[in-house]
């Protein structure tokens, strides 16, 4: 089963909508095994937190731990943000220092440790794609057409042949059953490093069209990744 | 509640994609609302999970090395620092003569760990300060390019500055020569205004005259509706009345035509027994009033008929009873065939029913 392989599964996503939407009941309903056995997904995030914790009393070997669950998708954010595979390595040096300093301060109630991981990530890298872009704009006294944003088409992609791994089989495989318009604004918003306003530019679309389809999209890979699980 | 608009916001966060005022908006309405908070965790971790869309790329072996050394001396000073004070030998005065070389070898060894540990430590630690002072030299040298663009920048625009000053002077003579003809422009306006006011003046005597004109026509056409209504009801009264009249005198000239006939009895025992006929020949029908009939017996009817010279046999005219207290009756009666003229009429007694030939007693005639 796929979600057995999640270091921090689809399930969570599941668990964690209770409060806020219906679909997790549905597929508890649909999944009898997973009533039976002890939540995997709970086990998962409970040995990231209990990482975590430890980490913040100064265990090395903690860190190591999360280190070897979170750096490959880390590391794939980063460099699909940055584009540049010594930038991308410091990027996640910089933000699993971060996770090593501050992991006192985190709280299971803002999201999962994997999410604030993504979050650390994702702005460091966008904050040195836009002072990249900055500098680019001064030298050429206008913006770039193209940010290499049209390189990362997603599945299509000629990357996909590396891809490997359950997990990412299954997030695309959520994300493939999107309509094409909120695949490409949840790209964006993900990876682009831009604003709402730079998204609408680029998709050449109103900026509360473009709003509603993150919102949309968001909702609608919520429940996906709730089926897969 | 999360309406469509909060959780637009809350997706927007998940993305960090809301700034300034907008995010501290959203932060203040998240910290008042656990059910939005919920919602925000939940939208992070969904977002969170885009992070396997990105090609699988495996970091470099060497940033794990290059972590697991950073962050090593916090480790290290927090789990092995105290080791060397812990493993001091406090010399015991009674074994220290027989002990004192071992005690000193042993001592040294300890040193020597320590100090291994500790030079391991700085190497580590120098080797992340050559990190940071290679990132500041990054920084530094992206620092130095940015002030050169700005500086190119500057230049160009200084250099658009001096252009565009020297063809300001002409700029304004031709905005004085257009002012100038503007103000023609707008005198003529005014003086074409006026004309226009004089004239909107006397229009506006002549829309009052003819507005006066219109309510008096107005009042005149009222009156002439009420005059035509009263002139319509009496037509239509004398309409009735002529139609009611003409009813009249088509009645009377009806009644002209009707054949009334009085019968006589026949019969001994009953000699007060009479009855009166009257025929419409136009409309083929009649009415028999009878009085003082003698009671019917159950089997038994009278029957009614029409002599017409033109039948060998009277014409029948159906069936009646009669009252068996007063022997009266009212019988509204059509002939069976065609009559052309009345010559008489006869009721007969007869069975239940009528026949087609009289066979009873004659019991009233009327000629």
């Amino acid at each position: 089963m796929v979600l057995s392989r999640f270091p921090h599964g689809l399930a969570l996503a599941a668990a964690s909508m209770a409060e806020c939407a219906t679909p997790p009941r549905a597929v508890r309903d649909m999944s009898p095994p997973a009533m039976s056995d002890p939540d995997p997904s709970e086990d998962r995030e409970a040995v990231d937190t209990d990482l975590l914790q430890r980490i913040a009393q100064g265990d090395r070997d903690a860190f190591a731990q999360l280190y070897d669950r979170f750096s490959g998708p880390l590391y794939g954010t980063a460099l699909r943000i940055v584009r540049e595979p010594a930038e991308a390595q410091d990027v996640v040096h910089d933000a699993f220092i971060t996770l090593w300093e501050k992991a006192a301060t985190f709280e299971s109630t803002r999201g999962s440790a994997f999410s604030w991981a993504i979050t650390l990530v994702r702005n460091r890298a966008i904050d040195r794609v836009r002072m990249r872009r900055r500098r680019a704009e001064l030298l050429a006294d206008s913006a770039p057409d193209d940010l290499g944003l049209a390189a990362m088409s997603g599945p299509a992609s000629g990357a996909d042949a590396a891809i490997s791994g359950d997990e990412a089989r299954a997030v695309r495989a959520a994300v493939a059953t999107l309509p094409a318009e909120q695949q490409k604004a949840l790209e964006l918003a993900f990876f682009g490093g831009l604003t709402q306003e730079e998204i609408a530019r680029k998709l050449s679309e109103p900026l509360g069209t473009v709003k509603a389809r993150i919102r949309r999209g968001l909702i609608k890979l919520r429940d996906a990744l709730a089926r897969s699980a | 509640m999360i309406d469509e608009r909060r959780e637009e916001n809350t997706a927007l966060y998940a993305f960090d994609l809301l700034e300034g005022q907008e995010r501290t908006r959203f932060e203040a309405d998240l910290d008042g609302d656990p059910r939005l908070r919920a919602l925000a965790a939940n939208f992070r971790n969904t977002a969170a999970f885009l992070a396997y869309t990105a090609p699988a790329t495996p970091p470099p072996a060497e940033l794990r090395a290059r972590l697991l050394a950073s962050v090593a001396p916090r480790a290290q000073t927090q789990t092995a620092a105290p080791a060397p004070a812990a493993t001091v030998i406090r010399p015991d005065p009674s074994v220290f003569g027989r002990f004192a070389p071992w005690a000193v070898a042993a001592g040294l060894a300890v040193a020597a760990t320590w100090l291994g540990q500790r030079y391991l430590s700085v190497q580590s630690e120098a080797r992340i300060l050559r990190d940071q002072q290679a990132m500041a030299d990054v920084a530094l040298k992206g620092l130095g390019q940015q002030l050169e663009a700005e500086r190119i920048v500057m230049r160009r625009q200084l250099e658009e500055l001096g252009k565009s000053s020297g063809s300001a002077s002409a700029q304004l003579q031709e905005a004085k020569a257009a002012a100038a003809a503007l103000s023609a422009q707008l005198a003529e306006r005014d003086r074409l205004v006026a004309d226009a006011r004089a004239e909107t003046g006397s229009l506006r005597g002549q829309l009052a005259k003819r507005d006066a004109d219109l309510a008096q026509l107005s009042q005149r056409i009222v009156a002439l509706t009420r005059d035509t209504a009263l002139a319509t009801r009496e037509l239509n009264d004398a309409r009735d009345r002529i139609a009611r009249l003409l009813a009249d005198m088509k009645s009377e000239r009806d009644l002209a035509n009707f054949k009334i006939t009085m019968l006589a009895s026949l019969v001994k025992d009953s000699p007060q027994a009479n009855a009166v006929a009257v025929w419409d020949p136009a409309k083929q029908e009649g009415i028999l009033q009878v009085e003082k009939l003698p009671a019917l017996a159950a089997n038994q009817d009278y029957q009614l008929w029409v002599v017409d010279p033109q039948y060998p046999i009277p014409v029948d005219a159906g069936v009646f009873t009669v009252d068996p207290a007063s022997g009266a009756a009212r019988f509204d009666f059509k002939a069976r065939q065609p009559v052309a003229a009345v010559a008489a009429f006869a009721v007969s007694l007869e069975r239940k029913g009528g026949v087609p030939k009289a066979e009873g007693p004659m019991m009233l005639l009327g000629k």
